[in-house]
């Protein structure tokens, strides 16, 4: 099929399934049980690596920063640097790649052999509407936990920024904290939280469709893991360009 | 309207996956308590039978009933209702991987909401009718391809549906395991009386389905009989699909002296 036909049908079956989602997400049954267990694979098991990953960044970010900062004499706002960046750009997005790479495979992996094994066909032939049952409540989990860990993520990132600048720069700790204070308004982390929400849904959305569509066997399952990391990755960064210019827009301009 | 005798019915039912016609103008009908065996070799739309009785697929023409009624254009939540009636069984058991045998059979009162001491006797009786109660908790990759598939036949079995599909449920099985999935057929044919279609290529199916029944004598035990000379069994009919088309339809003993290439072939090749 050709690649544009092939893109716009895309589209076009995504389109429905958010439209199915959003029908059936505010109607019985619902599936509290399953969707507390997606939030704890989802955002209490992506904790690790978004330690690690918000940790080392803000240092890094310090690292890089500092002597350009030393050679103008404003070192004193490494801080603001470092927070700033994590909350409006960094935190969100590393934290949203991150999980596109670690939920967003495994949804798109375990329903993609759920479907290949007739799983989902025993499931709808036993009276169940696998949207409820295995896409919403990984919507759910997806779009609530991202930010909360997008939130964890640039707490620790600023504090592997300040550990930074104690230890290789000679900062004082009082100097770095009060100067990442002064960045953090309630707009930009407004801002900052509304990316992470958005892009939670992405993943979510791009894991179940990648899966739910899976067609050729157990090949086929290792073809729509690839393909979720990959879409929902490349969405993340394009929707980021286009929330950032809304948000400076909306909050951050006067 | 449909005919008030049939469990199940295609009338003129066709299907295609772009140029790949799957069925063409298909009409059958399986009547209250009889079993309908299907066969075929892979690929001639055996499998899509019973998704497009299940509601799984649409057809793309044609009308299908599900005891007597329309369900051509029923919508997702409308099949639910429909699907009460039926247990399918799929290839594989198609169990469902996180679950465990007991959450599994109990998968579709669980849905329901019914109370979890009204689950617990079903599932029990409906793994001892498959005669697996030892594996109740076992998880499903514990199981050998047999177990599987009586676990999948529990499943279905569970509130009782009238209509069964089975999706080759001894494909790949070795003999004593396929019979005993063939008994269970039988059991639910004969004492139950549920109306069936039942998908396979395997001749040794064909015989015992064909010959075989289950009485229950005065101190409920389970014997099974072979029709002999004197009787015909009249509960299990047969079809033959090929190229999305139904070459032959009849009883055991008209397909075993039908002339058609394509059924002679298939059954000298089976044998």
């Amino acid at each position: 099929m050709n690649l544009i036909i092939r893109g716009i049908v895309q589209t076009q079956e995504i389109t429905l399934l958010i439209w199915r989602v959003l029908r059936g997400i505010f109607r019985p049954p619902f599936y509290l049980r399953e969707i507390i267990r997606q939030m704890d694979i989802s955002g209490f098991g992506s904790l690790t690596i978004i330690l690690l990953t918000g940790f080392f960044t803000g240092a890094v970010l310090a690292l890089n920063t500092g002597s350009t900062l030393q050679k103008f004499g404003v070192q004193s706002v490494a801080g603001q640097l470092v927070a700033l960046s994590l909350i409006r750009e960094l935190g969100p997005v590393l934290t949203c790649l991150m999980l596109a790479g670690r939920v967003g495979s495994g949804i798109a992996a375990e329903l993609g052999s759920m479907l290949v094994s007739e799983q989902i066909d025993a499931m709808r032939a036993l009276g169940t509407d696998p949207i409820k049952k295995l896409v919403n409540p990984r919507i759910i989990a997806l779009v609530t936990m991202a930010p909360a860990l997008t939130i964890i993520c640039d707490m620790v990132g600023t504090l592997g920024g300040l550990l930074t600048a104690i230890t290789f720069q000679g900062q004082a700790a009082s100097v770095y904290l009060s100067s990442a204070k002064e960045a953090v308004s309630f707009d930009e982390a407004l801002g900052g939280l509304i990316k992470p929400t958005v892009f939670g849904f992405i993943i979510a959305i791009i894991g179940c469709y990648k899966g739910l569509s899976t067609t050729g066997g157990t090949v086929g399952v290792g073809r729509s893991t690839t393909q979720a990391v990959v879409v929902s990755s490349i969405l993340i960064i394009a929707v980021d360009f286009l929330l950032q210019k809304l948000i400076m827009t909306l909050l951050l301009e006067p | 309207m449909a005919n008030s005798t049939s469990a199940i019915e295609f009338r003129e039912v066709s299907l295609a996956f772009g140029d790949n016609v799957i069925l063409d103008r298909v009409s059958f009908s399986v009547r209250y308590g009889e079993s309908k065996v299907v066969m075929g070799g892979s690929g001639t739309g055996k499998s899509t039978l019973l998704r497009l009785a299940l509601g799984l697929i649409k057809p793309d023409a044609g009308q299908i009933f599900v005891d007597g009624e329309e369900i051509t254009a029923y919508t997702e939540e409308q099949m639910m209702n429909v699907r009460r009636k039926i247990g399918m069984v799929f290839q594989e058991g198609a169990l469902f991987d996180s679950l465990s045998v007991y959450d599994n059979v109990a998968y579709r009162l669980r849905e329901q909401k019914a109370p979890e001491k009204e689950i617990e006797p079903v599932v029990t009786r409906m793994l001892r009718f498959v005669d697996l109660e030892d594996a109740i908790d076992k998880m499903p990759n514990e199981l050998s391809g047999g177990m599987r598939r009586r676990v999948g036949i529990a499943r279905a079995l569970v509130g009782s549906p009238k209509i069964v599909l089975y999706d080759e449920p001894t494909a790949g099985l070795d003999p004593i395991t396929a019979r005993t999935i063939c008994e269970l057929a039988l059991k639910l044919r004969d004492l139950e009386d549920v109306s069936s279609i039942f998908v396979t290529h395997r001749l040794q199916d064909i015989e015992v389905l064909a010959s075989e029944y289950v009485v229950r004598d005065d101190f409920g035990n389970l014997l099974f009989e072979h029709e002999g000379d004197t009787m015909c069994l009249i509960n299990t009919k047969f079809i033959m699909l090929k190229d999305g088309n139904i070459i032959f339809s009849g009883s055991d003993e008209e397909m075993r002296q039908a002339n058609h290439p394509y059924i002679r072939k298939f059954l000298d090749k089976e044998r």
